[in-house]
């Protein structure tokens, strides 16, 4: 109990540890992010640079904040996108099995044959990269994961003797999928989202580190790690500081992740 | 201290690895391959880089102050109107295939160059040449149809290359010429191989060997020339290390100019910059020094027109638009705009663009000029700005020699027009004198200045690293070539003797089989009607990836001839070009031949390579599939193993320890990890090579070698994933009711694990290992970008770089049937672990 509490504060913290500053980079950072200052590059952590200043001559403290911002703000749309419609799609699929569920499940295949990266490369290739393309590219991607784990977890729950009772009972199918179903699956789901969660963060890192995601000159996470990667011999600080921030970052949000799961199966327990 | 030790313990270990040879071979990095080997045929800068003047040579050279010197041909003569020319041959000169190089070779090169349908850049050019007559087996004349007092330089480029007659059809795959160094063997997306040639006409080449290796990422490329992998590096694409590699005692920069202009583009065919008032605060508002020192780490010319520092005829105009923000401010006033503009800009894939873009769109901001940034991949910057001129503004660096005549083409991306600039041109074909011709291109350099169609921004520094040893290289040729001929080391030899062969195909026939044997089993297990149906679908799914990969592609932008032509193409190449490839057929049409095709195990011609898709994939297989294989088990091997524990004793000291692991792994980006790992482990300590791949033939120690780190990177973010999934079901499990029964029962933890907990938690398990499959395939391109591994993700990204449809097409659905494939095994072993599944189907 106090563990479970322990890991709920801890998730809480490191989320906040990201959360927190990104917001704050909304409206205030200690530097311009876009005022570029050649004659300041490569500074080492000063007192008025904390951490140094990039090859540009950019506050990295600044930069890392308003790069949260933008990764938080990637992955939140992605995330809540990709349930919207994995869920239901997990839910009819396996409510109504047979071709229905064929049909579904299949067509999530198809949307999943596309791995992430190579969706991204096409996706930007018609839309052109930016931050919209990373979104809907990650969104797109875990659209069939929740659909499967969604699905995965409801039909051991369809076969339980309760739902049986139920249709005995002369409930509608959409009934028992949303009083007796989804309660069911909501566990797995917010594991399965704090778990995707995290993926978005790194899948918003991978693609702007590929040059996919968000451009310049709006600061990402994933930029300043493709920046700073041929600086790591000389200036390993720019590639360590965003590595860390998404670290935090995705650890954060499984931790706090982990313990909303724990502290739903506890109160469903006592139900 | 401790580094400078580390880093000898790397160089110890390389050359442990390396076994001392006699004969000595170079190892050169560069950074774009080559998409075929014919430079008479393709504009791809990288096929000269490689080919021209070790395997091709031409009649003429170039020094690098731009004067002419012969080479097959002893000497010339021109008529006073420049349109008659009479070259003398060099005498006893043989291909590598043993035929003659006599005039009937040279008027066939030329007639070839010129013909309907070449793909030669100067194809226009050639096409002025009115006839080629053979005087003699020694002397050839060639006449003109308009004067031009070039022929020589352009006689002097890459695709002038002299080839023979007999073997000219299968340039491109087996280069034959008559230069120092004949082609040995080329491993796709690695390493081109050429061989010296004992029988050149010349003296032969100090170097047994050239073993050209393609690394274009720059850690990979500092982490290769690092641990001595690589020799030399022409055209280094990290300046930022420059420093560092500097400090290297090992090592030994050389810096020079190269052709390449890096120009601020402008389309001035429209809107307020069609007034050269806009254009010229533009340029007055650039801080072209700290460009330099920003984008470049200080490498560099300031220039002040189109034109190299180097050359004779070069006139310094940076003074005409000088760093001056506050005229650039009044300049805007006075054309209208004292509110300032917004304008787009459009930057092409390579650092030096972005770097520089980024830069440029800082100091327009200073002077009230907006900028929206936009970063495209080649094949969409030629189509989008080259082509349809949809910009404002981009950054390119021109790396053509003698190509101030693009100022006098009006359909040119950026849409100069000036009668003032096309007359000096136009004197300057005709002008023989050295001196008149001095004058002219002075002219034209501050007429274009004057005018500012562009702006000029700096000359693009050949940044070359080398082994301190190494002599006789001639840096800053103007031809973008390097002359390997004179290249020896002084000292001891390295050698990178590498024979490589395709991957044999019986694991294919291996692989077949079980899967058949699995399926019979599986079919005899649960019934061969839910296993059909089961099968059906999986057929329905991948036709449907099929499609969705065809019309995708149909959509994304860029026309692939022009992509593989590059920017100088002429309409009558591409047009060739697409009638090569069946590119103007119908799209239908198209994807029934595609399908066909597939279906049949040919998957077509790629665009870029000229070869076989199948064959390209096959070799790229032999990389890929280890890798995943292993990072496979790998990930397997620990993530299922420390779940269970874990699982075990909920809230226990293991549950706490996996459970950390677990968060911490899935929380690293695996690029990110690789990174590290060659930090730590390649660069550190030299127990690990940074990069590249020996072959799968090489064995098995060398393979795991050098896939250890790669794997690593790739298989501890997914074990993580799968210890924490494999906790979470498996605790879940040991929670319910049929548990504590099992274990009230009396049975034992580990019977109650195996026999009940296990199975049941082994669902959703199954269903995350049969998505990490295809995401280890397919997603590791970032990994293997950072090792520069030449496997099937690069492969997927380079090609659509490259806007290489047809490999696109192969490897995706590839790709999309391992996914589907992966998806069916998983419902398999899910039915074979508990076949309610199948029992609750069927009722």
């Amino acid at each position: 109990m106090m563990r479970g509490r322990a890991s709920l504060i801890a998730g809480l913290a490191l989320t906040a540890l990201f959360v927190v500053p990104a917001l704050v980079a909304l409206v205030w950072t200690p530097w311009d992010v876009t005022a570029i200052d050649v004659a300041a590059r490569l500074q080492g952590p000063s007192a008025r640079h904390w951490l140094g200043t990039d090859p540009f001559g950019r506050d990295v403290l600044s930069l890392v904040m308003a790069g949260g911002g933008v990764s938080l703000g990637v992955a939140v749309a992605a995330i809540a996108a990709a349930l919207a419609l994995g869920v239901p799609i997990g839910l009819i699929a396996s409510a109504r099995r047979g071709w229905i569920d064929e049909g579904l499940m299949r067509g999530a295949d198809v949307l999943f044959a596309f791995p992430g990266l190579l969706l991204a490369i096409l996706l930007s290739a018609v839309f052109g990269p930016g931050a919209f393309d990373a979104t809907l590219a990650i969104a797109l991607f875990n659209v069939p994961v929740f659909a499967r784990v969604t699905r995965g977890a409801a039909l051991p729950v369809w076969s339980a003797p309760f739902v049986a009772a139920a249709r005995l009972a002369g409930r509608s199918r959409l009934t028992i999928a949303m009083t007796h179903v989804l309660p069911n699956v909501i566990g797995p789901l917010i594991v399965q989202a704090s778990i995707q969660g995290g993926m978005a963060l790194l899948g918003e890192a991978g693609l702007s580190f590929a040059g996919l995601g968000v451009q310049p000159p709006a600061p990402s996470w994933g930029r300043m790690l493709a920046d700073a990667q041929t600086l790591i011999g000389s200036a390993p600080r720019l590639a360590i500081v965003p590595g860390i921030a998404i670290v935090t970052a995705v650890a954060g949000l499984t931790l706090l992740g982990d313990a909303l799961a724990a502290h739903l199966r506890i109160r469903r327990g006592r139900a | 201290m401790i580094r400078c030790l580390l880093f000898w313990l790397a160089v110890l270990g390389t050359f442990l690895g390396a076994p001392a040879l006699a004969a000595p071979a170079l190892r050169v990095g560069v950074q774009l391959e080559p998409p075929h080997l014919d430079p008479t045929q393709g504009a791809a800068a990288a096929i000269p880089e490689v080919s021209f003047n070790t395997i091709y040579e031409g009649l003429v050279r170039i020094a690098t102050d731009g004067t002419l010197h012969p080479l097959l041909a002893t000497g010339w003569s021109v008529s006073p109107d420049a349109q008659h020319y009479v070259f003398t041959l060099r005498h006893g000169v043989r291909f590598h295939d043993g035929s003659r190089f006599d005039a009937a070779a040279v008027a066939f090169s030329l007639a070839r160059a010129a013909a309907p349908g070449s793909l030669n850049i100067h194809a226009e050019t050639w096409r002025e040449i009115a006839a080629i007559r053979v005087l003699a087996p020694d002397r050839v004349a060639i006449d003109l149809s308009r004067p031009d007092a070039n022929l020589p330089t352009l006689l002097a480029l890459s695709d002038a290359a002299m080839v023979p007659p007999d073997a000219a059809e299968t340039l491109r795959t087996h280069p034959v010429g008559t230069g120092p160094f004949r082609f040995g063997a080329w491993q796709r997306g690695d390493a081109l191989t050429l061989e010296r040639n004992a029988d050149y006409w010349g003296t032969p080449a100090h170097l047994a060997r050239i073993t050209f290796r393609f690394i274009a990422d720059p850690n990979a490329a500092y982490g290769a020339i690092r641990s001595g992998a690589i020799d030399i590096y022409p055209s280094f694409p990290a300046p930022e290390t420059l420093n560092l590699l500097a400090a290297d005692p090992r090592l030994k920069l050389v810096i020079g100019p190269s052709e390449g202009e890096v120009i601020l583009a402008i389309n001035q065919r429209q809107g307020p910059l069609a007034n050269v008032l806009v254009r010229r605060a533009i340029c007055h508002a650039i801080d072209r020094r700290a460009l330099i020192d920003g984008a470049m780490a200080g490498y560099g010319t300031p220039i002040g027109s189109h034109f190299p520092p180097q050359s004779p005829d070069y006139v310094d105009l940076t003074g005409v638009c000088a760093h001056d923000p506050a005229l650039a401010r009044r300049l805007l006033a006075e054309a209208g705009y004292p509110k300032g503009l917004i304008l787009t800009l459009k930057l092409p894939p390579p650092s030096y663009a972005r770097r520089t873009g980024e830069l440029i769109a800082a100091q327009l901001q200073s002077v009230g000029i907006a900028t929206t940034i936009r970063n495209l991949e080649w094949p969409t910057w030629l189509d989008e700005v080259f082509q349809r001129h949809h910009f404002d503004l981009t950054v390119i660096s021109h790396a053509e020699p003698f190509d101030y005549d693009i100022y006098a083409r009006h359909d040119y991306y950026f849409g100069y027009h000036s009668d003032a600039f096309d007359g000096l041109i136009a004197a300057l074909r005709t002008t023989t004198d050295p001196a008149a011709r001095h004058r002219l291109l002075g002219d034209m350099q501050r007429q274009i200045a004057q005018d500012a169609p562009n702006a000029f921004l700096f000359q693009y520094p050949a940044l070359g690293v080398q082994d301190r040893r190494l002599s006789g290289i001639w840096v800053n040729s103007p031809t973008q070539v390097l002359d390997y001929h004179a290249a020896r080391f002084s000292g001891a030899g390295t050698d990178a003797a590498q024979g490589k062969s395709a991957a044999g195909a019986w694991a294919a026939w291996i692989a077949a089989a079980l899967a058949l044997g699995g399926l019979i089993m599986t079919g005899r297990r649960l019934g061969a009607r839910w296993l059909g149906g089961r099968i059906a679908v999986l057929a329905v799914t991948l036709f449907a990836t099929s499609v969705v990969i065809f019309v995708l592609l149909q959509i994304a932008p860029g026309d692939p001839a022009v992509t593989m032509l590059g920017i100088d193409a002429s309409p009558r190449a591409i047009a060739a070009l697409h009638a090569e490839f069946g590119l103007d057929a119908s799209p239908l049409t198209r994807f029934v031949r595609w399908i066909v095709g597939a279906l049949r195990g040919d998957f077509g011609t790629s665009f870029t390579y000229r070869v076989p898709v199948g064959a390209l994939i096959g070799e790229r297989l032999a990389v890929t599939l280890p890798l995943a294989g292993l990072a496979a088990m790998v990930a397997i091997g620990i993530g299922v193993p420390a779940g269970t524990l874990a699982a075990r004793r909920p809230g226990g000291v293991l549950d706490h320890l996996v459970g950390a692991f677990a968060r911490l792994g899935m929380a690293i980006p695996d690029f990110w990890l690789g990174v590290l790992l060659v930090l730590l482990l390649a660069l550190g300590t030299g127990w690990f090579p940074a990069g590249g791949f020996p072959g799968i033939e090489a064995g098995f120690g060398p393979v795991l070698h050098a896939l250890a780190l790669p794997v690593l990177a790739l298989a501890i973010p997914q074990a993580a994933i799968l210890a924490r999934v494999t906790r979470g079901a498996l605790a879940d499990v040991l929670g319910r009711d049929f548990i504590r029964a099992a274990r009230a029962k009396g049975l034992s933890d580990s019977a109650v694990l195996w026999r009940h907990a296990l199975p049941n938690a082994a669902a959703p398990v199954l269903a995350v290992i049969g998505l990490q499959v295809p995401y280890l395939i397919a997603g590791s391109a970032l990994v293997e970008q950072v090792f520069s591994l030449p496997g099937l993700g690069r492969l997927a990204i380079q090609a659509i770089g490259q806007r290489d449809l047809v490999t696109v097409q192969a490897v995706v659905l590839l790709m999309a049937t391992a996914t589907v494939i992966a998806s069916f095994a998983v419902d398999v072993a899910q039915a074979l672990i508990d076949p309610r599944v199948v029992r609750q189907e069927r009722a």
